[in-house]
């Protein structure tokens, strides 16, 4: 949309001529990825690089704002008339106008598994503004570690990326930890970004093929300056349990983790009883988080990632006590607006739902 | 008045199982062919609006003006009936789509859609022909059941009637307001509260139909007003009928307080069967109402995707008869027929059919918990 048409739309005339519905209603006529704030955008290219993954590159509306390096976003899609929102990384440098990401095949996902499976050109998807602060600074280290496993592989090759845009890479070792070649996302290209620069040294591990898990050893021998690396490290949370003590034990440089969605330390039990003081319905708050406790009860309220990111699911608390469920702390809390899905009851709890 | 005596709590509770299947399976299924249905009617009402404004700037020629009434009216009736009505109740929120939110979404009425979600989903849907309980049963305006005392103003209710009609949005849009509980048990400033709500709503929606689109048009104002004012009038008419339809028809029962306390599920069901009646018709006809044709469906499940109503009719109807309760169809001519002979009948003094009411004072004033 050009600037000027977008001031024009967005004014407050425009604005009473569509209410109460909002102009975006009326642009959908047109073209669904047209929206005056939201960001939106289209998958313009598809390509798979393993069997189980795809990579997507969409071109977003005027509403993307970028990025910075490591950064993730959500992506939404309508799934059965349902509208689905997952987090993903950023794969592609800031200055790319285009948004990279990869996505795997994962479990029961079903966001992933229908875009590994479904995604085609020119799909619309519905995006979030950039999150996340697994981001360099301006300044890039002399020496860095850059460290995955599995999928974990795509905020750090964003950081890559991003440094080799910006022609920075003096000295970077690339640790990747994959179960096989033909499952590792990116190999082609980080092979040859390996022989290209000479400052950039990967090293790719397949535990299948019998290069095992990360081990002081294995890390030592692969790594034996990391005393004086800043480290970027990102994979599923059993890998990034195992690396982080190495690394803090062997390196006091700053160390910059990016967790996936396994932020809840546990299954979600809660106890004591949840009050929806709207709907006038009690309910036991010991099956999962708040959410999924109101889902339980028949109540429909609105969600997005799940997993504490977007903020969808925000609802106010008038009183109770409630349970974080990345960190396990348990507050009381009044007249508070929390995600319902990643807090769950620590005793008796009022839900304004 | 009130509910059927053939019919044991054993009866009645399993009625109640078996609408509750119903309403299970249509729940569990909802999906992709929902969503395409919506928003195909999201389509249409939006496209139909814009060719019908475009139309009345031409609105010189009386062709052009005629069918951007037409079209600017199916607009409104579909934004109001099968959308905005439907979406809060909550019908779409399973969708998880903002733009169809029943917590967000505000419908092209002077009607705010929270004071619309308290008189209406809340107090409307819980204590439906609830004779003083249910707002909705004469709009506190027209007398429409014997149980209801007879006042000399009911005299003249057929010309109210008549008013509210053609003004219906504006009658709905103070509804909320209880004039008759105001000083009583309800505060001025509650009424301010909602007063403000009422204006900041009534304001945007003048100021678009009659002052943005006619300074829009320039030299076409007169013909975008008129046009405007026509297609709100056909709206109001048209929503009055269905409305009025949907629990004033002839056979159509109504309750006192006492029958229906302490009311248990099936029971909540009877009721609303037995308080609400159909229309028959076309499809297209159907949509146009909201699917508020199904009065009785929507009131059994007023969160389910109004579409719907249309499939599980036959097998609502099919328990009804094995049940030996009335479901109460008909065309439209008739049963707005039984509706006027009803505002006619009650604007005379009438005495009760048997005075099974208890004594009025022994009647509990009407609860208002709070919903909102």
């Amino acid at each position: 949309m050009k600037p000027v048409v977008k001031k024009l739309l967005g004014s407050p005339l425009v604005g009473a001529l569509a209410s109460p519905l909002s102009v975006d209603d009326y642009l959908a006529l047109i073209d669904r990825r047209l929206s005056l704030r939201e960001p939106r955008g289209r998958v313009s290219a598809v390509a798979r690089q393993t069997p189980d993954s795809v990579t997507l590159t969409i071109e977003p509306n005027d509403n993307w704002t970028g990025h910075r390096p490591g950064q993730h976003l959500l992506l939404g899609v309508d799934l059965d008339g349902v509208r689905h929102s997952r987090c993903f990384s950023i794969v592609s440098a800031p200055g790319d106008p285009l948004i990279e990401v990869t996505v795997k095949r994962n479990g029961d996902g079903r966001v992933s598994n229908f875009l590994v499976d479904h995604a085609e050109r020119g799909q619309l998807i519905y995006l979030s503004p950039a999150e996340g602060d697994f981001c360099p600074g301006p300044s890039v280290p002399e020496r860095a570690l850059l460290i995955s496993a599995g999928s974990g592989i795509t905020p750090v090759m964003g950081v890559l990326r991003d440094w080799l845009a910006r022609d920075r890479v003096q000295d970077v070792v690339f640790v990747h930890y994959a179960r096989s070649r033909t499952d590792m996302i990116y190999a082609a290209e980080l092979a040859a970004l390996d022989a290209r620069h000479p400052g950039l040294r990967v090293e790719t591990v397949y535990t299948a093929g019998g290069g095992g898990r990360i081990d002081a050893a294995a890390l030592d021998g692969r790594v034996p300056d990391l005393a004086e690396r800043e480290t970027w490290l990102c994979g599923p949370a059993g890998f990034m349990d195992a690396a982080e003590p190495l690394i803090r034990a062997r390196s006091n440089r700053p160390l910059h983790r990016e967790q996936f969605a396994a932020t809840r330390r546990e299954a979600a039990h809660g106890e004591g009883a949840v009050q929806f003081v709207k709907s006038d319905i009690a309910a036991s708050g010991e099956n999962g988080s708040l959410l999924e406790v109101a889902e339980g009860a028949g109540l429909k309220p609105a969600y997005g990632c799940r997993m504490g990111i977007c903020h969808a699911c925000k609802c106010r608390v008038s009183e109770g006590t409630v349970r974080d469920l990345r960190t396990n702390r348990v507050r009381d809390v009044r007249d508070t607006d929390l995600q319902l899905c990643i807090h769950a009851a620590a005793g008796d709890v009022a839900v304004e739902l | 008045m009130g509910k059927p005596t053939h019919l044991s709590e054993a009866d009645i509770a399993e009625f109640g199982r078996e609408l509750d299947a119903v309403r299970d399976e249509v729940m569990n299924d909802l999906g992709e062919r929902d969503a395409r249905y919506i928003h195909n009617i999201l389509a249409t009402q939006r496209y139909s609006e814009v060719v019908g404004r475009a139309m009345l700037m031409a609105g010189f020629l009386p062709p052009a003006w005629l069918g951007g009434v037409g079209l600017l009216s199916l607009s409104k009736i579909l934004e109001n009936m099968e959308i905005g009505h439907n979406v809060m109740h909550g019908q779409w929120d399973w969708m998880n789509d903002p733009a169809l939110d029943s917590g967000t979404y505000e419908w092209d009425n002077t009607c705010p859609s929270d004071q619309w979600k308290h008189s209406h989903n809340y107090v409307h849907h819980t204590f439906t022909n609830i004779v003083d309980l249910d707002r909705d049963l004469g709009y506190s305006v027209l007398r429409m059941s014997e149980d209801q005392a007879w006042e000399p103003r009911f005299l003249v209710q057929p010309g109210i009637a008549l008013t509210l009609a053609a003004f219906f949005q504006w009658g709905v849009a103070l509804h909320d307001l209880e004039w008759e509980r105001i000083g009583k048990d309800k505060s001025w400033s509650e009424v301010g509260v909602q007063a403000r709500g009422i204006w900041g709503k009534v304001r945007n929606q003048l100021f678009k139909d009659y002052v943005a689109f006619p300074l829009l048009a320039g030299p076409m104002a007169p013909f975008v007003i008129s046009g405007n004012f026509a297609a709100n009038f056909n709206r109001n008419i048209w929503s009055f009928m269905i409305i009025f339809c949907g629990h004033f028809t002839d056979e159509v029962e109504m309750f006192d307080v006492e029958e229906t306390r302490d009311e248990a599920r099936g029971q909540w069901y009877l009721r609303q069967l037995l308080g609400s009646s159909n229309l028959d018709g076309s499809v297209p006809f159907h949509i146009l109402s909201g699917h508020l044709s199904y009065q009785i469906e929507h009131h059994l499940f007023p969160d389910m995707p109004s579409h719907r109503y249309r499939e599980i009719a036959p097998r609502v109807q099919a328990i009804c008869e094995r049940y030996g309760l009335n479901y109460n169809t008909g065309p439209l001519s008739k049963q707005f027929g039984g509706v006027v002979k009803r505002i006619l009948r009650m604007s005379l003094p009438h005495r009760r059919k048997g005075n099974t009411l208890a004594d009025e004072s022994s009647v509990d004033a009407p609860v208002y918990a709070e919903a909102a």
